[in-house]
């Protein structure tokens, strides 16, 4: 009989062996035996001198509120313990993994501690730097800059998301005022122009970061669809307010192909297969809407399910409007077809203000203008007519009973929500089955009030300010930080989609690569918004824009890190070794796979080193507040500030700041004769990074100003309670809800089925399915040739990643070593590849053996042991995105686990060149032969 | 549901457990067949090697669990016999001063013999020791309480065995150590190494005529040995049912060729039918009891090393 | 008096391990060698695809009000605090390890010199909280307890999965789920007397 569990194996047995030698003979010599033997404890931790910093955590976009306890002054003074900030409604006093372990990122042994040039004569990619002083990498790079020639449109600026949370405010005006019109923005293909646009097409909103907050913990019916990391992986806010639900007894459904973090938790795992979601959910939206499973009243005044449609001569949906452009429905008290205002938050009156009662349904036949209509909700339900939960069930593999009964009890229970899903850039279809799951949600009523959708109050007060002052038709002093939802997006897209903005007439590469693919007759993506799509190209000289030819040259990489992060890695390393580019600056904390590629690596402080130079809203909290970082120890090396880093980079490129702090004020409002005398001051004053110093005190007086309160009065609040409360949820909710108070930032200010976004678009001649202006059917195309119901081979797999609760996708977290530790502790799990055993064992492969990935449709190819679980749909494979770190300066990460971008091809979607990372089967196969087991 | 062994007391613990049981009881055996005149004379050779080679013992023994210790001067903290006072019910506090007291009187009663003892008579200053010797004072000093001295020993002395399986008694987590079966276990087997112990010192080194006293020792053992294989017995039977705790130790054991072969077959089964062919006269010469003896010996230590190893704890996690 | 108990509740924890950052931090556990006073278990339960569950089972010292690991203790170094906390006292413990062996619930580690050595550069040696070799285990974060602070993995559990409270205390929230006997204890059959009670997880047929 085979003995099943660890023995006292020879293992323990050498180790204690070698314990017990190593404890006898040198007990008396070895240094640290000898230390550890006659020193005794000291006293000193008691005697140190405690305090309480405050500030935000680093590690996701909630944006969670901490508590940072040191000890000691001055030069010794340590971090001790970060706690969640109690005061903070946004996370209760209570924080994840990975903000617990933040501090060890600062104490971190690999980091980033001065300048590095590379050394003369290497490779980038062979992480061969000398220490530098920042005058001699300023040199460097401005003397590269000048040999050669580098012109402001060749300068291409890469951010991570912390560079749009925290630093957008400089980061545009940086890019503005440097006539540099390439801005790639790390979380956008992945996540935010993606599933977030989806969502937010029938929702308005569009935020740089998170925009809406479930309210779990008042929900009695939750959905999860492909969605495990905003909750299990682990959004704070998020992870609490679910328990609380849970607690008081809401169901939970998950439909994911694995048994995930957030699976685990549901009463019914739905274990789906991959990339039929959006079938499921059509066929879930149907039966809705032909049971009526919706709240008749809010769906009627708040969304434009009753507008009325016609065909045009293409046959394309058109609204029906009248000669002012304002949008008919149709009456049930007059029984007519009435126009309504164009832009509004309920359909209960008609242009002219008198009362009606808009038609869910048209009379067949019914005709207004001489064109036969029907309203959006019966055109919406003729345009999924066929799926049919039958249907659905041939391709998703779920019964089409549950589907129906799934569909019956979220229509039925209220208030039920379905999260709306992160990192939403997967398949052809998920920006789709986004904008499903938000007209699910609309449909039962539950946007912006209690158990369902609430948005992020900061983003909703900005709306507010903006719809007011849209009303009053003013314009905005300061756009940047005036304009919320999705005129944002277009405000950015129209900025760097043009060239006439800038003096050198080019628009962003990425916008010229799809006009000249688009000119040739090939497919092009419609709104590349701040996306990588074209720049590769660029590089190799294979762009011209108007008749010139178009370079990309320069590269200034600000906490990102695209070549763990983009798909797939050697896309991103052909980028940077490619001869053509002359210069590649990164700005990090830590020597991520990326910095391994730099020409210069200019050093951050983290964030428990800095105070940051603006005020800033509290995330996603439902409660509107204030909030700041406030630095817990003097940086540890010689790091600069990210504002400062800008700065200079601005005077190298255009040879004054000047600019750059004039860009500010014109977009953030920010007064730029204020900021410059108080730089002024602080650099003769010898403070470190003095821009963001100055920065930060004008933001703390403008903030100041708009609480009615003194600087120092904020301040103190502030330093006191970390964050400042302006308005509760529930007074915020009763005045501002959106739509139930307000109009959404649609372009018709009610929540849309059919969409004024997509509808904009049609005129670029896009006929893809995902362009539709209603919701409909957008095929995955994981399997070109095959339906998704037609058998896979024996060792043919789905592929499917997700985001571990301690390490974000690809992140330098992986050498935080704590978290580390707790890798370790996990690895099985956490680095294997999940495969089924019924699968497995057809393929003779067990847990722990190593195993082979190839991508059947690009031919790459990983490997990564195996570990067997029945937590995994049988046809799929999974693994956690966090690991697979390559550059051996990152001590702890480096080569532990497999990186997901060695499997995922270069595909995207043609609305925002979204990733389409799980279109593709795997075939897997046993390594066999020696040395497998090591 | 999570098995698991433990592995925080490997080989070196199990040493400590085989030799202070061997040495103890050797300690003990050797002062009470003194004491009581056993063919109804003394026997100093007999003591001094005996109690010589218990300290010895002991003194190894404990050795390996300090070094085992993660704080080695804390271990001052043990060595106070007035820890007893504040944690009495701890049976390593009681352990230690077993040791250390059964070391100490142990000596103390051999001390008196040193001059008499082959082996030891013939030594410079120990056998030459007369009057004015502060040696010579002591060793009359010991005399004159020797009887006192003797019960303090083999006091202690049984102490100390019965202290190697107390302590794994205490551990409740483990179907195979907690129970009151161990500590007889380590006992019988205790008594049965040391016998072993004192018969190889009988025939390889001493070489006195105690035939009778050989015969006799052979004859205990024998039935120690016969009980100790009941015991074993009873302690399958114990674990079979009951606790997972107890099946999977069982389980283990029975899979393990060193438990199996070497301590059942070649620690119990060839010895008992060794003797047995001794003491019936079968079989003759030496060599069957000293090989009995010397697999005794190693069936001591694989009990210790085996109990340690199998011990199986069960989680509901 | 004051009689501290933890209530885990198995039906919101999704293992983010946010409570083993906190303690490993808080306490300053040798990580590097796998050590920590805490741990939560990432496990698959059922056999087949139609019935499996994954279970977070997280789990500490359950500081028992009759302790194995004291009992066994030589030095007096385990000892109980009034207030129910079951603790180790470093300069006394030197390390037997009987403790270990003793502790029906497998959560002491031994601190080696190594350990103390290596933790001099890792949570930097002016703020250690101990010096000395020896074996460690979760005390309930007592120094924070005796501040009005909850335990550091109580204080974080992002899933309020780790309830800390007063069992003499007949208003406390753990107070309140014990009696209702909805949590249970780990082993209660040892005679340990746990303070550790855990909710079980919900879970309906097929």
């Amino acid at each position: 009989m085979a003995w099943i569990f660890p023995r006292l194996t020879r293992r323990s047995f050498l180790k204690l062996g070698a314990a017990a030698s190593a404890a006898a003979s040198p007990l008396l010599t070895s240094a640290p035996v000898k230390a550890a033997l006659f020193e005794f404890a000291h006293p000193k931790r008691e005697q140190m001198k405690a305090e309480v910093h405050q500030t935000i955590c680093n590690f996701c976009s909630s944006l969670c509120n901490v508590n940072v306890k040191t000890l000691g002054e001055g030069e010794t003074k340590r971090i001790v313990k970060l706690d969640g900030n109690v005061e903070s409604t946004l996370n209760r006093g209570r924080m994840c993994a990975r903000g617990q372990s933040g501090l060890y990122q600062t104490y971190d042994t690999d980091r980033l501690k001065t300048p590095l040039i590379r050394v003369e004569g290497s490779k980038r990619g062979e992480m061969k730097f000398r220490a530098a002083s920042w005058d001699e990498a300023w040199k460097y790079i401005a003397d590269k800059k000048k040999q050669a020639n580098i012109q402001p449109w060749e300068w291409t600026s890469v951010g991570g998301w912390t560079s749009c949370v925290f630093y957008m405010n400089w980061a545009v005006p940086f890019a503005v005022s440097n006539q540099i019109p390439n801005l790639i923005a790390s979380p956008m293909q992945h996540c935010v122009t993606t599933g977030h646009l989806g969502t937010d097409v029938v929702t308005g909103n569009f935020n740089i970061h998170d925009e809406i907050l479930p309210d779990y913990e008042n929900a009695r019916y939750i959905m999860f669809v492909a969605n495990n990391g905003s909750l299990g992986a682990v959004s704070t806010c998020r992870a609490i307010r679910f328990a609380e639900g849970r607690k008081k007894g809401a169901k939970v459904v998950a439909l994911d192909p694995r048994l995930s973090e957030t699976s685990a938790k549901a009463d019914e795992w739905v274990s789906i297969r991959p990339g039929t979601d959006l079938d499921f959910m059509l066929a879930m939206l149907r039966e809705m809407m032909t049971e009526g499973y919706y709240d008749l009243d809010f769906v009627r005044t708040h969304t434009n399910l009753p507008f009325l449609l016609y065909r045009d001569d293409k046959q394309q949906w058109q609204l029906l409007k009248d000669a002012n452009g304002q949008p008919y429905t149709w009456d049930e008290t007059s029984n007519a077809a009435v126009a309504m205002k164009a832009f509004a938050n309920s359909n209960t009156m008609d242009a002219s203000g008198k009362h009606i009662l808009p038609a869910m349904q048209v009379a067949a036949g019914t005709q207004v203008d001489g064109k036969p209509v029907q309203t959006v909700f019966q055109a919406q339900l003729a345009e999924i007519g066929d799926f049919t939960p039958e249907r659905a069930a041939k391709v998703t593999g779920i019964e089409a009973d549950r589907i129906r009964r799934i569909a019956k009890e979220f229509g039925t229970t209220r208030p039920s929500l379905i999260d709306p899903g992160w990192m939403g850039a997967r398949y052809n279809n998920i920006q789709m089955l986004r904008r499903v799951q938000a007209m699910i949600q609309t449909l039962v009523g539950g946007i912006d009030t209690e158990g369902g959708w609430i948005m992020s109050s900061e983003y909703r007060h900005k709306a507010t300010k903006m719809l007011e002052r849209m009303a009053k038709n003013e314009q905005a002093t300061a756009p940047l930080v005036q304009t919320a939802g999705l005129p944002f997006a277009q405000l950015v897209v129209g900025v760097i989609s043009k060239g006439e903005n800038f003096t050198h007439g080019k628009p962003g590469w990425a916008w010229a690569w799809a006009e000249q693919q688009r000119a040739e007759g090939k497919p092009a993506v419609a709104l590349p918004v701040m996306a990588d799509t074209g720049f590769k190209e660029t590089v190799e000289g294979k762009l011209s824009f108007k008749g010139e030819k178009y370079l990309a040259r320069a590269l200034f990489v600000n906490a990102a890190n695209p070549v763990h992060h983009y798909f797939p890695d050697s896309h991103w390393k052909d980028i940077l070794t490619n001869p053509a580019m002359e210069l590649v600056i990164v700005s990090d904390v830590l020597p991520s796979d990326t910095t391994a590629y730099a020409d210069v690596i200019l050093p951050n402080s983290t964030y428990l080193e800095r105070d940051e130079p603006a005020m800033y809203g509290n995330g996603v909290n439902h409660d509107l507040g204030l909030t700041t970082r406030y630095r817990a120890i003097d940086p540890l090396y010689d790091t600069w500030e990210t504002p400062d880093i800008m700065l200079k980079l601005s005077e190298i490129i255009s040879g004054t700041g000047d600019g750059f702090i004039g860009a500010m004020e014109a977009l953030t409002g920010t007064p730029a004769a204020k900021v410059k005398s108080e730089l002024a001051k602080l650099k003769a004053a010898n403070v470190p990074s003095p821009f963001s110093a100055a920065c930060r005190k004008v933001n703390m007086e403008m903030a100041a100003e708009e609480v009615g309160m003194t600087p120092d009065q904020l301040d103190g609040e502030l330093r006191r309670r970390g964050v400042y409360l302006i308005e509760s949820k529930d007074d915020l909710l009763a005045k501002h809800s959106m739509p139930r108070h307000q109009p959404v930032p649609t372009g018709s200010g009610r929540l849309e089925f059919f969409s004024s976004f997509f509808d904009s678009l049609r005129g670029m001649g896009m006929t893809a399915p995902n362009f539709n202006v209603l919701a409909g059917y957008v095929p995955n195309t994981i399997r070109s040739d095959k339906k998704p119901d037609e058998p896979l081979a024996d060792n043919e797999f789905y592929f499917t990643y997700g985001k571990s609760p301690t390490v974000s996708h690809g992140s330098t977290n992986a050498n935080n070593p704590i978290l580390a530790g707790i890798n370790r502790f996990k690895k099985d799990i956490y680095t294997g590849i999940w495969i089924h055993p019924e699968r497995a064992k057809k393929l003779g492969i067990a847990s722990g053996d190593l195993i082979e990935m190839e991508n059947m449709v690009s031919g790459q190819k990983a490997r990564g042991k195996a570990h067997v679980t029945n937590m995994i749909q049988h046809e799929t494979v999974f693994m956690y995105s966090s690991f697979g770190t390559e550059n051996p300066a990152l001590t702890r990460a480096a080569g532990f686990g497999t990186s997901i971008n060695k499997l995922i091809p270069y595909q995207v979607d043609p609305v925002v060149a979204g990733f389409r990372s799980q279109e593709f089967t795997l075939r897997i196969k046993k390594v066999e032969g020696e040395g497998v087991q090591a | 549901m999570t098995y698991a062994m433990q592995d925080a007391w490997g080989w070196s613990i199990a040493i400590y457990l085989f030799l202070g049981g061997l040495g103890a009881a050797v300690m003990g055996v050797v002062v009470i067949t003194d004491m009581f005149r056993i063919s109804k004379r003394e026997h100093p050779t007999l003591v001094v090697w005996g109690a010589l080679s218990s300290i010895v013992f002991l003194a190894a023994g404990s050795g390996m669990l300090f070094i085992h210790l993660l704080d080695h001067l804390a271990v001052i903290n043990v060595l106070n016999p007035l820890v007893l006072f504040k944690k009495p019910d701890a049976w390593i506090g009681w352990g230690t001063q077993f040791i250390i007291w059964m070391m100490v009187w142990g000596f103390f009663y051999a001390c008196p013999y040193l001059n008499k003892a082959k082996g030891t008579r013939d030594m410079p200053v120990i056998g030459k020791s007369d009057e004015c010797n502060p040696l010579c004072k002591m060793m009359k000093l010991c005399l004159k309480y020797h009887r006192a001295i003797g019960w303090l020993t083999v006091v202690n002395a049984v102490g100390t065995v019965a202290y190697t399986g107390l302590l794994l008694q205490s551990f409740p987590a483990v179907a195979l150590w907690h129970n009151p079966g161990l500590p007889m276990l380590f006992m019988v087997s205790a008594f049965s190494t040391a016998l072993a112990y004192i018969l190889l010192l009988q025939y390889l080194a001493i070489k006195e005529p105690d035939q009778d006293l050989r015969k006799l020792f052979e004859r205990i053992d024998l039935g120690l040995v016969g009980l100790e294989i009941a015991l074993v017995f009873f302690f399958v039977n114990y674990m079979l049912s009951g606790s997972e705790s107890g099946l999977q130790s069982v389980n283990f054991l029975w899979n393990s060729w060193g438990w199996l072969l070497g301590f059942i077959v070649m620690g119990l089964i060839v010895p008992l039918l060794l003797e047995i062919g001794a003491v019936s006269g079968k079989l003759s010469g030496h060599a069957p009891v000293v090989m009995a003896a010397v697999l005794v010996l190693v069936g001591g230590f694989l009990l210790r090393h085996y109990t340690l190893v199998a011990g199986v704890y069960e989680y509901p996690w | 008096m004051t009689h501290y108990a933890m209530v885990v509740d198995l039906n919101t924890c999704t293992g983010c391990n946010a409570c083993m950052a906190a303690c490993a931090v808080e306490n300053q556990t040798p990580v590097w060698a796998d050590k920590w006073r805490t741990r939560v278990h990432d496990q698959e339960k059922g056999n087949d695809s139609a019935n499996v569950a994954r279970t977070f089972f997280p789990r500490l010292c359950n500081h028992c009000d009759i302790p194995a690991c004291m009992t066994v203790c030589p030095t007096g170094a385990t000892y109980k605090m009034d207030n129910g906390i079951v603790r180790i006292d470093d300069a006394l413990c030197m390390g037997c390890q009987a403790c270990v062996l003793a502790c029906p619930y497998d959560v002491r580690y031994a601190v080696e010199y190594e350990d103390i050595h290596i933790a001099k550069s890792f949570y930097d040696e002016d703020v250690m909280k101990r010096h000395r070799p020896g074996v460690d285990k979760c005390d309930f974060c007592h120094d924070r307890v005796a501040l009005g602070l909850k335990p550091a993995c109580a204080a974080t559990c992002t899933a309020d999965a780790r309830i800390f409270g007063d069992l003499d205390d007949p208003e406390d929230r753990v107070t309140k789920i014990v009696r209702s006997g909805k949590a249970t204890p780990l082993m209660a059959h040892l005679g340990t007397r746990p303070n550790v009670y855990y909710i079980a997880e919900h879970r309906e047929e097929g």
